[in-house]
């Protein structure tokens, strides 16, 4: 389980990749992973490709997220879910919320 | 033996040597330190000093007579498994295995002498660190667990003990915290319908229960005033929102299931697919989530809108949470649909659902601890309006009495609503009407004929008056679908109509009567034409097919006289009931 994060240059893009299980157990790391970016307009991309499972708290993490960004007008964008992962943010019809790229 | 009583508020330590000369030193110590000291030269006199000072801090030597180090420790250790006890082994035994035997014995440091006092005032302030760390984490515990338990009575005894029907529907829960943040609600609808509700709020414990309370009221209450389910929602949605914090939020899957409209209406925001059984156990729709769990928007999506399905008798509805599909077993292989699919069909043969679903995870688990809460819901579809019948007996009287009355009587209260255009397609009225009713003539198990009638004329006026619906598309099980879409679309463009509710009470000595009169400034319909058919219908013995129409059977049913007015767009009912 871990988190690796990368900030471009002009600090416009942040890019948070999670591996394994995204679960409770991240909230501290994840929310840490976001906090001091506030330039506004940001995007963060949320790299899921090697997530191999997430729970609830997840997706609530997921909102927290999104909360940090549209306060600072920037954007979350989930990419590249597996299956099961996708399963469960079509399940909770998160893609009605932010953008999540196949 | 000599304790300090200068300040009874100190740490006491107890000293432990066969030697007088050490004991004093270390006592001299640790008085600089601010301990209370009390001494003793073997280990069985230091087990009894132990249970009867319940000493902060223990120093002991190894070699000693009676009893020595070692033992001493295991016995202290043994006495207080739930506390730290903090013990250090004091010793001139400069080895390895010394180090090991403490450590296992239950010591929790070694001192090898010889030391100065400041390496032994260092080592006496680390372990009191730890010591006061572990009274905290256990405080802290202790607290969480009276909040739990507080919490799991709140939920059982309170919330759920006050479900509806649980003779007749099956609910199990497992919660994998002692709390579970799984909610199950049932509740009667005054029109006899029953609503039943799954929810899941994020997270487990204490924290996913604050949502629990107000979503159980809201639901039970609104349901009680006979709010529609997507009424209920909105308001769940909006109160969970404005409650909890960003990323605490509740998937939910509810029913309403309608055994006189042989219809069930089921919204799933965020729960796996809700089930429809038919009468062989064959899975005849699964229903998707279609929405964002509530408490995350401020208010319902613009699409939001219930899924309409056509039940027949012995079919069953079965809701179950995320925790059942993603139980796993010791490969890490989850539960999944396929599984729970083949034990759910089992269950149906045998009668018992949740039971066979629940031994069926619990024996693909093996007993690997759980991580979610597991919960499932199984409703039979038939069998509701009996919920209303009741009562019969005393009926005739209040009946005869209304003969012999007959129209003499004045109304002692009438009560008239008029609503146009777009106000018909926001507003629902019958909650009004019975809102007055119960304010005037206070509660009674009387109103729920009451607001059967009620809904079913207006409902009537609405969807054939004004917004022009024909009600034998419900004939086929895909039209019944198309009718609720092609209803919600022209509810949506609606600028015109106008439908006219009034009511007027008329008390009586054993009882009361109830002339409730509905128009609506639609076209109405050929009133002949519909009784000729209605008649040969029932000769055929075809009414039983009908999709459509049980409304105005059930209205028929529940009142003492319908008669249809004008050219069929006025309808008056009459309801009479007994004390």
């Amino acid at each position: 389980m871990s988190i690796e994060k990368i900030v471009s240059a002009d600090n416009q893009n942040v890019s948070i990749a999670i591996e394994d299980r995204f679960d409770f157990s991240l909230h501290q790391k994840f929310r840490e992973s976001y906090a001091d970016c506030d330039t506004n307009g940001t995007v963060f991309t949320l790299k899921l490709d090697k997530t191999s499972y997430m729970d609830s708290s997840a997706l609530g993490m997921i909102l927290l997220l999104k909360d940090h960004a549209d306060k600072i007008s920037g954007k979350v964008v989930i990419n590249k879910p597996n299956e099961t992962v996708n399963k469960i943010l079509e399940i909770a019809q998160f893609h009605r919320l932010l953008t999540i790229e196949l | 033996m000599n304790a300090m009583v200068e300040n009874p508020d100190a740490k006491l330590a107890l000293v432990v040597d066969d030697s007088e000369m050490q004991c004093k030193i270390l006592k001299n110590l640790l008085i600089e330190e601010d301990y209370r000291v009390l001494t003793c030269h073997d280990g069985a006199r230091a087990v009894a000093l132990y249970i009867e000072h319940l000493p902060d801090l223990v120093l002991m030597d190894i070699n000693m007579p009676v009893m020595n180090g070692y033992e001493a420790a295991k016995r202290i250790k043994s006495l207080s498994p739930n506390s730290l006890a903090p013990l250090i082994f004091i010793t001139s035994l400069d080895s390895d295995q010394a180090f090991v035997d403490g450590i296992e014995a239950g010591g929790d440091g070694i001192l090898t002498r010889p030391f100065s006092p400041e390496v032994f005032k260092a080592k006496i302030k680390s372990i009191q660190r730890i010591s006061n760390l572990y009274t905290q984490v256990k405080t802290l515990q202790q607290e969480q667990q009276q909040d739990a338990e507080l919490a799991e009575q709140i939920m059982s005894g309170v919330i759920e003990a006050r479900n509806f029907a649980l003779d007749r529907i099956g609910i199990i829960k497992q919660a994998a915290a002692l709390f579970s943040g799984d909610i199950q609600l049932t509740a009667l609808c005054p029109g006899g319908n029953i609503n039943v509700l799954l929810g899941d709020f994020t997270g487990h414990g204490l924290r996913s229960s604050i949502g629990a309370i107000p979503l159980s009221e809201t639901f039970r209450v609104m349901t009680k005033k006979g709010f529609s389910l997507m009424e209920i929602i909105d308001q769940v949605n909006r109160q969970l929102y404005e409650l909890l914090p960003v990323d605490l939020f509740c998937c939910v899957c509810c029913v309403t299931i309608s055994s006189h409209e042989r219809s069930a209406y089921v919204f799933n925001a965020g729960l796996p697919d809700a089930y429809i059984f038919n009468q062989e156990g064959k899975i005849k729709h699964k229903v998707e989530s279609n929405h964002i769990p509530l408490g995350v928007m401020p208010g319902l999506l613009a699409h939001a809108q219930l899924q309409v399905f056509s039940v027949e008798e012995h079919d069953r509805v079965v809701l179950i949470s995320d925790g059942i599909l993603e139980a796993r077993n010791h490969e890490g292989e989850m539960y999944g649909n396929k599984r729970f699919e083949y034990a759910a069909k089992q269950g149906f043969y045998q009668g018992d659902i949740p039971g066979k679903v629940f031994d069926a995870v619990n024996e693909f688990c093996l007993g690997r601890p759980q991580e979610d809460d597991l919960s499932l819901i199984d409703v039979p579809c038939d069998g509701w309006e009996q919920a209303l019948t009741t009562g019969e007996s005393a009926h005739s009287q209040a009946v005869s009495e209304m003969h012999d009355l007959y129209l003499e009587s004045e109304p002692s209260w009438k009560w008239q609503l008029s609503l146009t255009g777009q106000r018909l397609a926001l507003v629902n009225p019958v909650p009004m009407a019975m809102g007055q009713i119960q304010e005037i003539e206070g509660n009674g198990e009387h109103w729920n004929n009451m607001y059967s009638i009620l809904t079913e004329l207006y409902v009537n006026a609405l969807d054939h008056g004004i917004l022009r619906l024909n009600s034998e598309l419900k004939n086929s099980a895909a039209g019944f679908a198309h009718y609720f879409m092609v209803r919600e679309s022209r509810l949506k463009n609606l600028a015109t109509g106008r439908i006219d509710i009034s009511l007027s009470y008329h008390p009586l000595t054993s009882g009361g009567k109830m002339i409730i009169s509905i128009a609506d400034d639609g076209e109405g319909f050929d009133l002949e034409g519909f009784y000729k058919q209605q008649t040969k219908l029932k000769q055929v013995g075809e009414d039983k097919v009908m999709l459509c129409g049980r409304g105005i059977d059930l209205v028929h049913q529940l009142s003492e006289k319908l008669e249809y007015l004008d050219k069929g767009n006025k309808v008056q009912a009459t309801y009479v009931w007994a004390k």
